[in-house]
């Protein structure tokens, strides 16, 4: 198992109390497999990488949790490494592309000399030629013309910024790489692309993936196994074609009829009653108790537990939906 | 009546100047809205897609008065309200002048007659006046300053986004009824009613729990409600939805487009639907115009055009919307480069240099006009149309 994160727990801390933004999230990571966290805004699913990757803002506060990874020399907790041993782990063992990349370019600096600070930052004894070579094969691998490397970030379109934005997640041979929204601003059309481009990539060089979106459509595409994410927990977690046909968390089931498609024949769209509950103090037993149409006594009370219904498919939910079952939400 | 069209827009163009010259004049101009005709009948609602820059937010701005047109005609309920949407009279009187004192002045009175719709109440009243073109165009702009007042009030729009466009200062039941409050509708005590109403229909309920909150207490499918509200307690004829749902979460999404669909039915009420999302500009609109580079490249009902695309642009759109199955596998969307700016654009097909079926023929001559290939079914292109051979 090359990442397995085992009941992951960090919480915000405010003025009004603590906010439970990742909540005990169970999940493993095989290399060369891709992970998709799909879930609505402020479900806590950036919180997850921030957590992983520890880059945390001052006022979050981990509570527990481990997060084992192997870089092949054995599972290292990277929960318990000091900031100076996070620092080896982090672009080298797990990168990230960040939600917004159009902005995480500096913009008063060429973009190639921005990859080639990661690059020398992680391995210093790396010559400025070396670096520089490094580059024009990244470039190459992500699609743009080497050719740019000495332009900066204004120069460049929103896909071409979202490409050098790989190509710096990739600078220094990650083994996980982490994309959070990596195509949320872009049009369909360059979406489309960069979609094409990364998992053409992925399967070159043979790197576990973890996407993280709002949008179900673009998580379907894109990963094997699909993680649904409702108010800092995991609703359900399976391979991505069990989620889409044989969903059995409601939450999932009404996501999925929820989204509207161009194909296919124009169904009647589920609306989901409510709102997602503030993760200041969430409702007591199931989080989606409140908009759920099978809630009972049970799941106002008692929180479900996170379970392996089936192999490879985990659900929290008292009354999992069963295949061919169909649930009616009630309109508000 | 329901034949009856509620807007029609014809050849409207929209220019920005690319560069400030202080003493020549400007050369360079940013083509947002380059000659598109649309129309809309009443209760029904037409979505214009297309990817960002394409100009269907410019369109959507022209119609309410926040940009002014640069040329064309449009018209709401039979009255042209083109010389209402600009900012100042003389523009206004050069509007008129060119577009009818000129025009009918050419003609005869057997010509004037035989013009129909619009042009024909305008020839009408042409002729009334005994062919006096400054007469004419002084009863045109008779009360403009009221006219412009009334218009807005048959004309709203809904923005984007919910968590600017509304003051974080006002209560809910302030951004409601200010619209009550500029066209003094009501007293106090009756625009309370209509604002408590307005809110329960929109599925803010029990509205008095709402009535005197903050918008920053309201979550963003609430507050897009209340923008809805606002948009609607005037009764308007048609409403431009600027992407109304594309910032609001997937589970808070479909009611709120249940909603507008719903409101539209009983207000009698139309709505121009600007959207990016092909998905669900199918669920929003009975007609689509997909736009590319401030022209519409296609258009006709919805259904049919999503399931039965024609232009290369469309095509390739639709290729590359991605599908929520993944065991469906969708095509490799055909189409070269990327989106080119439109500034002082080359007199040819505007998706030339990215059509993968592009001829000589679409070069050696300007953009093509919106041909009807299919019943309804229009389509700019050379090559669909046949006209290359």
């Amino acid at each position: 198992m090359l990442l397995s994160v085992k009941d992951l727990k960090m919480h915000y801390k405010t003025k009004m109390g603590y906010v439970k933004a990742v909540d005990g999230i169970n999940f493993d990571l095989d290399s060369g497999e891709s992970l998709g966290i799909v879930g609505e805004s402020g479900c806590g699913k950036t919180s997850i990488s921030m957590t992983i990757l520890r880059l945390l803002p001052d006022n979050a506060e981990f509570k527990a949790g481990s997060v084992f990874f192997d870089m092949g020399n054995g599972p290292i907790d990277l929960v318990k490494l000091d900031e100076s041993q996070m620092r080896k782990y982090r672009w080298r063992g797990i990168s990230m592309i960040f939600q917004a990349a159009m902005n995480s370019l500096n913009p008063v600096y060429k973009v190639g000399d921005q990859i080639i600070e990661a690059i020398q930052n992680h391995f210093p004894e790396t010559p400025v030629d070396k670096a520089r070579e490094k580059v024009a094969e990244l470039f190459h691998l992500v699609g743009l013309d080497p050719s740019r490397m000495d332009q900066y970030p204004h120069q460049y379109s929103g896909g071409m910024k979202q490409r050098a934005v790989i190509a710096m997640a990739l600078a220094c041979d990650p083994k996980v790489i982490i994309a959070d929204e990596p195509t949320t601003a872009l049009d369909v059309i360059v979406q489309d692309r960069i979609l094409k481009e990364i998992r053409k990539i992925q399967k070159k060089l043979n790197m576990a993936m973890i996407y993280i979106s709002h949008d179900i459509a673009v998580i379907a595409e894109v990963s094997d196994r699909i993680a649904v994410m409702y108010a800092g927990k995991f609703a359900e977690l399976a391979d991505s074609v069990t989620i889409f046909k044989k969903p059995m968390h409601p939450y999932t089931y009404g996501l999925m009829h929820a989204f509207p498609s161009t194909v296919g024949e124009k169904t009647d769209l589920v609306t989901i009653p409510g709102e997602p509950p503030n993760l200041l103090n969430p409702p007591k037993g199931c989080r989606f108790a409140p908009r759920c149409p099978k809630a009972d006594q049970t799941c106002i009370n008692e929180e479900p537990q996170y379970i392996e219904i089936e192999k490879g498919h985990f659900v929290s939910c008292h009354h999992p939906v069963k295949p061919g079952e169909v649930v009616q939400f009630y309109e508000q | 009546m329901s034949n009856e069209l509620v807007l029609k827009i014809e050849g409207l163009r929209k220019l920005f100047p690319a560069e400030r010259r202080i003493f020549s004049r400007t050369k360079y101009f940013v083509h947002a809205v380059d000659d598109i005709s649309i129309e809309i009948k009443r209760r029904e609602s037409l979505a214009l897609v297309g990817e960002s820059g394409c100009g269907k937010t410019t369109t959507g701005k022209v119609l309410v008065g926040l940009e002014e047109p640069t040329d064309g005609r449009i018209t709401v309920e039979q009255e042209d309200v083109t010389p209402l949407l600009y900012e100042n009279e003389s523009s206004a009187r050069r509007y008129i002048e060119r577009n009818y004192v000129e025009r009918f002045s050419k003609m005869d009175d057997q010509q004037l007659k035989t013009l129909d719709g619009v042009d024909g109440i305008y020839a009408e009243r042409f002729l009334k006046l005994s062919k006096d073109g400054t007469k004419f165009i002084s009863e045109f702009l008779e009360n403009r300053r009221v006219r412009v007042w009334q218009l807005r009030r048959r004309v709203q729009m809904i923005f984007q986004d919910p968590y600017e466009s509304l003051n974080p200062r006002m209560t809910i039941f302030d951004i409601v009824s200010e619209p009550l409050n500029i066209h003094e509708i009501g007293n106090l005590k009756e625009r309370e009613d209509r604002v408590a109403e307005m809110l329960a229909s929109v599925g803010l309920t029990p509205p008095e729990t709402f009535m005197f909150r903050f918008p920053h207490e309201l979550s963003g499918g609430q507050r897009q409600r209340v923008a809805i509200a606002r948009a609607l307690i005037l009764n308007p004829s048609f409403v431009v939805a600027d992407e109304p749902t594309s910032m609001l979460d997937v589970s808070i999404r479909t009611g709120v487009m249940k909603l507008m669909m719903r409101l539209a039915d009983e207000h009698n009420m139309s709505y121009l639907y600007i959207t990016h999302d092909l998905a669900v500009a199918r669920y929003m609109s009975n007609n689509i115009a997909v736009m590319y580079l401030g022209k519409i490249v296609e258009t006709g009902p919805t259904e049919e055009v999503l399931q039965n695309p024609l232009h290369p642009y469309t095509k390739a759109l639709l290729a590359a919307v991605p599908i929520p199955d993944p065991e469906q596998k969708r095509g490799e969307p055909n189409i070269k480069g990327s989106v080119p700016k439109p500034i002082n654009p080359p007199k040819r097909c505007r998706f030339f240099d990215r059509c993968p079926y592009a001829v000589e023929y679409c070069e050696k001559n300007d953009h093509p006009k919106l041909v009807e290939v299919l019943p309804n079914h229009k389509v700019a292109c050379y090559v669909v149309s046949g006209e290359t051979k």
